[in-house]
């Protein structure tokens, strides 16, 4: 006997097995809570340590799968900003302290003031910490780790011109003219003129006493002050050409590779970058670390964190579990093992494998006196719309330092107007 | 053998199931005149679900308040606010007179790149086939692979390029192409042109096929050179070939702003800001969407415009 198939047999087992097929992943799955998780990690030391810490939490909680998704920093504002108008939000987020309140503004964030509050971990973290990630009496993330502002320095070249590292913008500045010496193609300092500049001229603007916010709240910036911190930074190039002529379009990359291929003699950058310079300079003898030189009225050494939030409240159970792991010791000096990025959390920090190590210890002493970046909403769009741009336009010489200076007072009027 | 021909035939009687029989119902219909209506419906609800409402929806937003993180300020009707601003910010006139400068020379040289490579193709010389699939191969990348790619090869410190202009002696040392504002826009234009003349390789090719050749017999006999039977043969008989992707690139160029976020974000300076990076940073970085729904407005205007000059200028609806 044989069977005929046709057209409506077909269809038949095709519908059967279209029923079938949506029953079957609800079964295999029904175990465990998926979660997806948007960061900014780009480097291959970052991804490593992030999986260290996915490895760690997958073993202490294998009822929650936790899918990671990059997305580039200069890109993260687009993207979680259309995630949150369109409803297609991300489950929980790494967010840095700068866009906490544009993202609170916006309604990205879910509160989690209680849930901190009776988390047994809380008092590893000093109070300070949680400082930029609350609003309004509101606490919407954890810290995961800090951005330590440091400097990394050719140290080889330094013991060849007989100077020590520098601790104040005079003796920086010094240094820089020296270590230039352009039939070697050596530059004494990579500055970030480029992408993420704009966070180095506001710090430079307030070492030299324009700070942003004063000290009543109010918002606003010096005008004489500024127009000398600016004056002063543009000059490195314009009149000490002692920063590459790339400058103006230098970002990350390049002012990484300029200091790793032995182009730049200093480089002003966090933590984060310290296991990816170790892997081309030798820490210790071609390149060492130290503080953020002092400006003449201010010391400015920032000290960012990197906060894990939930964004979607519907799994906030899964989530939470995710974001207060980072917060575990052993996490975290996972972590730091493979980034240089440091701990969040104060009993993290104190950690033998982190004391010990003599080249942690200017990031370590930055703990003491570091502070935050200013953070009010609209205050990342006016430092890269408007901050960046006037700048960069003092740098290819279209623009006065006063000319910038009026420039960035005007967008901050009509950002917080 | 009885035969049909000339006798009228005569339809069974409906049963009931025949009435109600969806299968048969839409094989009736399918053979009236509404049945093209009916199968356009679907790809006008996408249209309109994808293309209409999105873009009404930016035209009603261009006249209110919409800052994503002032929630205070409300969403309210604001009217002409945003395109009065317009008329006083330096920086939306500085960035219309840079797209008119990105878009012309990037097309005039893709056009003109592309022209001479379809004319080389079109000639069948030996090895035409793997010819034609390298040429085509810039435009198979992604914007922001061809982006970071010329990044890496123009880049001050490594890049190859740097290093070739200089050992043939038309460089004394590394350039910093992005970051010199005199030629930022300038190298921009290029790898934009490195990236899309297969655009028009591709149509003038499938147009020079179509192109009679007893044209060009006819036009040796009467003695007219190389150029001649270019300019009075070719270049008129692609002309509507010519209109259609000179437009479809101007609004490609005016519209996406990747390659240039990528190799400068606007900057040294803002000398490469363009229109459409000036919208997306509003809307993204400035979280302020009814200015930069302004902004998309003012670009769709443009666009319009110039589709409808250029076609009545070409004169392509002549022949």
């Amino acid at each position: 006997m044989t069977t005929r198939f046709d057209r409506r047999s077909v269809l038949k087992m095709g519908g059967g097995l279209l029923a079938a097929s949506a029953l079957l992943p609800k079964q295999a799955f029904a175990q465990q809570t998926a979660i997806n998780y948007w960061h900014t990690f780009t480097s291959q030391s970052e991804f490593a340590g992030l999986e260290d810490v996915m490895k760690l939490f997958a073993a202490a909680h294998p009822d929650i799968a936790v899918t990671q998704e990059n997305i580039p920093n200069p890109e993260f504002m687009a993207k979680i900003t259309a995630a949150v108008v369109s409803g297609s939000r991300p489950d929980s987020t790494m967010v840095s302290s700068e866009r906490v309140a544009d993202l609170v503004a916006m309604g990205g964030l879910t509160d989690l003031t209680d849930r901190i509050a009776a988390w047994e971990r809380r008092g590893d973290f000093d109070d300070s910490r949680f400082a930029s990630i609350t609003k309004d009496g509101k606490v919407y993330g954890i810290p995961a780790f800090t951005f330590v502002d440091w400097m990394y320095y050719r140290k080889d070249w330094f013991d060849e011109a007989g100077l020590a590292p520098p601790t104040t913008y005079a003796e920086f500045r010094d240094a820089a003219i020296k270590l230039t010496d352009p039939a070697k193609g050596r530059f004494g300092f990579g500055m970030r003129g480029g992408a993420g500049g704009q966070s180095y001229v506001i710090n430079i603007m307030e070492g030299f006493g324009a700070k942003l916010i004063q000290d009543d709240g109010s918002i606003s910036l010096d005008r004489d002050k500024a127009i000398e911190a600016v004056d002063w930074w543009s000059g490195l190039l314009i009149k000490d050409g002692a920063v590459p002529p790339s400058a103006p379009n230098d970002g990350f990359r390049q002012i990484m590779e300029a200091f790793q291929t032995g182009q730049t003699a200093m480089l002003w950058h966090h933590t984060g970058s310290f296991q990816d310079n170790s892997k081309l300079l030798k820490a210790g003898v071609e390149f060492a670390t130290a503080a953020i030189p002092a400006g003449p009225v201010n010391r400015v050494s920032r000290l960012g964190y990197a906060y894990n939030t939930v964004t979607k409240p519907e799994t906030i159970d899964a989530s939470w579990e995710w974001i207060k792991f980072w917060g575990e010791p052993d996490a975290a000096v996972a972590f730091l093992e493979k980034t240089g990025y440091f701990p969040a959390s104060t009993v993290a920090a104190q950690d033998e494998r982190i004391s010990g190590n003599p080249l942690y210890k200017p990031a370590a002493d930055t703990l003491g006196f570091g502070i935050p970046a200013p953070s009010f909403a609209g205050f990342a769009g006016w430092s890269e719309s408007v901050v960046l741009p006037a700048f960069q336009r003092v740098l290819i010489k279209e623009a006065t330092p006063e000319q910038a200076v009026d420039e960035m007072i005007d967008g901050l009027a009509q950002a917080i107007a | 053998m009885t035969s049909n021909v000339g006798s009228a035939y005569s339809r069974p009687p409906l049963t009931l199931w025949d009435r109600i029989n969806p299968v048969r119902m839409i094989g009736e219909l399918s053979e009236t005149r509404y049945w093209m209506y009916l199968l356009l419906i679907p790809s006008a609800l996408l249209i309109t679900a994808v293309v209409i409402y999105p873009t009404l929806y930016g035209m009603q937003m261009s006249f209110r308040e919409m800052r994503l993180n002032r929630p205070d300020l409300g969403t309210g009707w604001v009217g002409l606010k945003h395109y009065q601003r317009m008329l006083t910010d330096p920086i939306f006139w500085v960035s219309l007179r840079n797209t008119a400068v990105w878009v012309t020379s990037a097309i005039a040289l893709e056009f003109l790149i592309g022209l001479i490579a379809a004319l080389t193709l079109n000639r069948n010389l030996p090895g035409s086939k793997v010819l034609a699939v390298l040429i085509l191969l810039p435009y198979f990348l992604p914007n922001v692979v061809a982006g970071h790619m010329w990044a890496l090869m123009l880049d001050p410190r490594l890049g190859v390029i740097n290093d070739l202009l200089v050992k043939i002696g038309w460089l004394e040392g590394y350039k910093a192409w992005f970051a010199d504002p005199s030629t930022a826009m300038a190298a921009a234009i290029v790898v934009e042109a490195w990236h899309s003349f297969p655009f028009f390789t591709l149509l003038i090719l499938a147009g020079l096929k179509g192109i009679p050749s007893d044209l060009y017999k006819a036009a040796d006999i009467d003695g007219a050179g190389p150029f001649a039977q270019l300019r009075l043969i070719t270049l008129p008989m692609l002309k509507t070939i010519i209109a259609a992707a000179v437009i479809l690139r101007v609004i490609g160029l005016v519209n996406s702003p990747d390659l240039l976020l990528i190799l400068t974000s606007g900057g040294p300076g803002r000398s490469t800001q363009v229109l459409s990076l000036y919208a997306f940073q509003t809307a993204y970085k400035d979280f302020n969407f009814g200015y930069a729904g302004a902004l998309s407005v003012v670009m769709f205007i443009l666009l319009m415009g110039f589709a409808w000059a250029y076609v009545r200028l070409s004169k392509v609806n002549e022949d």
